[in-house]
């Protein structure tokens, strides 16, 4: 890396150049880097030390310095919080049902643009379309379709059956309508890494696999399974991390209802600091939220595993 | 040989018929995936009386251009967009020089402790974006750029995103352009300039696209940051109409199609490198 191993005539002249003694090129190196973390330092690794000392707070959003040091206290008060854990409940719920389903119609969508399709072009424009979509127009959209009265979904069905169900309205069809409309809103985003991925593997593997006599399901498995492990990885932890911090879908359809089956851990993290100005509790949501986060990262790590 | 025959054929009539399987699905889900928007275009243009008819119209009986008239002469619309251009805009751009300028310094340059910066940089992909919102607020509010455009493109600037981008990519540059620039005298910022942006073009173009889009679209740190109607970026302000006025779906249709429809543009002539800045993401590889 960099210019460490070159011994050229002209690096080691300029290896040896110093400004007050320091030599110059990493008074460069530190100079180039320096915009970058300056910014990096003060809107991402110090609000992230201090979250954790305004979890430890009963703090104070006017007058910061007359905030009460209580220790875990936020953190004793969050576990006994029936609010918390509906929310925690309605945020795994949410998760269950976006996932696995964001992840394997990627996939699905990629091994069949693989194959041998015309208009390849046009179907990858369309599947990937509603990722560069806003959230804000995403919800509106599907106001539309979800809404009983008018909505689209429900006069179609209206021919099948006599009363369709109200979709954001049902404490049982809330939250899976949510979970729906992501999934439309982001599976392009895996659908392109994975077909990416696909056609990253080498054609030999598969000839080798035919000649071995392997039915289609065998090379899946053995050949294109194992070849994009890492991108598998990378697409189901960043779902995780992404679709555990569900905010906006519950925010502006559902304000977290009917009767709170569809609220969420970031929405009540962004009640309790940014409505009840309970910063330290919000902070402390956030911490937990990390945790979990994290956990299930090396959970992922552990069960698919690298190629490296 | 007529059995050969007869099992090649039905051996094709098997292939193809899977094909047509394969092919009716894919383009189901495509259609499927179309119809909201669809939907949503056609509804945008229909009088009002059309709307709240259960029976949906997926040709507009009669068209009229209402909801979008409002929209620009009644709303604060043209200030969200030129808020959220500003934003999106300005956030990318600083992305890309201050990004690439440590990029290169922690590839091209040797100094102590550089691995410890790329170290820190890398450990900070496992921060959840939103559960640093409530310090983050904080500190920008000490720094007194609530309501501020700089309010917005600061924390975004600070994603490490593109710094782990250029990072792989920059790495990947042979030495061997550098030292015969070297040789010829070239400084350390020519080197920056004239060889290393002009060879990475392709990547920065697709991060420029991603963090464009990216920003453009931001919702919960604006809608935190943002109070002030007008200073609004565009998703602040669709879900502000929105919930201001929830009986009129065809000024919520008609906003969401103005306020997609940059985005669109730069989709249809950007798609590749939009694409392929997601993918690199996920791959690893900038090939």
């Amino acid at each position: 890396m960099g210019l460490r191993n070159r011994f050229t005539t002209g690096e080691n002249e300029r290896a040896q150049q110093t400004v007050f003694g320091v030599r110059k090129e990493t008074v460069e190196g530190i100079a180039w880097s320096l915009p970058y973390l300056a910014v990096f330092s003060v809107f991402l690794v110090w609000p992230a030390l201090k979250g954790f000392y305004m979890s430890l707070h009963n703090w104070d959003p006017f007058v910061p310095s007359e905030s009460e040091f209580i220790g875990l206290e936020n953190y004793i008060e969050l576990f006994n919080d029936p609010v918390f854990w509906d929310a925690m409940k309605g945020t795994i719920y949410f998760v269950a049902l976006s996932v696995p389903l964001l992840v394997l119609l990627g996939l699905g969508l990629a091994l069949g643009v693989n194959k041998n399709v015309k208009g390849k072009t046009v179907l990858r424009a369309i599947y990937f379309s509603p990722y560069i979509l806003t959230v804000a127009v995403v919800t509106l959209i599907w106001s539309e379709v979800y809404s009983e009265g008018y909505g689209l979904i429900n006069y179609y069905l209206g021919f099948v059956m006599s009363d369709p169900p109200g979709w954001l309205t049902s404490t049982n069809l809330a939250m899976p309508a949510l979970a729906f409309m992501t999934v439309w809103w982001l599976v392009g985003f895996n659908f392109v890494i994975f077909l990416a991925a696909r056609q990253g593997v080498p054609e030999r593997l598969y000839e080798a696999a035919r000649l071995d006599g392997a039915s289609t399901w065998r090379a899946f498995k053995d050949v294109t399974l194992p070849q994009m492990r890492n991108s598998i990885l990378f697409v189901v932890i960043i779902q995780f991390i992404l679709q555990f911090q569900v905010f906006a879908q519950p925010f502006v359809l559902t304000s977290g209802g009917p009767r709170g089956s569809t609220d969420t851990l970031v929405y009540y993290l962004y009640r309790s600091a940014f409505s009840q100005h309970q910063y330290g509790y919000g902070a402390a949501i956030g911490y937990v939220l990390v945790m979990i986060l994290v956990v299930i990262a090396l959970i992922n790590f552990k069960v698919i595993g690298t190629n490296d | 040989m007529t059995d050969a025959t007869t099992e090649q054929t039905s051996r094709f009539d098997d292939v193809s018929l899977r094909s047509l399987g394969t092919h009716a699905v894919l383009y189901g889900v495509a259609l499927l995936m179309a119809i909201p928007y669809l939907y949503t275009i056609s509804r945008s243009f229909q009088p009002r009386r059309y709307l709240t008819d259960p029976q949906p119209y997926w040709i507009p009986p009669e068209i009229t251009f209402d909801h979008y008239q409002y929209l620009l002469t009644e709303s604060l619309f043209v200030q969200w967009t030129i808020n959220t251009f500003v934003i999106a805009g300005g956030a990318t751009i600083i992305i890309l020089v201050i990004d690439s300028m440590i990029a290169f310094s922690l590839t091209r340059l040797d100094w102590p402790g550089q691995s410890i910066v790329m170290g820190v940089i890398l450990a900070s992909f496992m921060v959840p974006y939103y559960m640093n919102i409530v310090p983050l607020y904080t500190v920008v509010s000490d720094l007194g750029l609530v309501n501020s455009y700089w309010g917005v493109i600061l924390p975004a600037v600070a994603s490490p995103l593109g710094v782990f981008l250029l990072y792989q990519f920059f790495r990947d540059i042979p030495d061997e352009y550098e030292e015969a620039a070297r040789l010829d005298g070239f400084s350390t910022f020519q080197i920056y300039y004239r060889i290393i942006l002009p060879l990475a073009r392709p990547i920065l173009a697709s991060l420029a696209l991603f963090m464009f889009v990216y920003n453009w679209n931001a919702f919960l740190w604006p809608l935190i940051v943002l109070s002030d109607e007008s200073a609004y970026t565009l998703p602040i302000g669709l879900v502000n109409l929105y919930q201001g006025n929830i009986t009129t779906p065809g000024l919520h249709m008609a906003v969401t199609v103005l306020a997609s429809l940059p985005l669109f543009v730069v989709y249809l002539f950007f798609q590749g490198e939009i694409v392929r800045a997601v993918q690199i993401q996920g791959t690893g590889t900038t090939g």
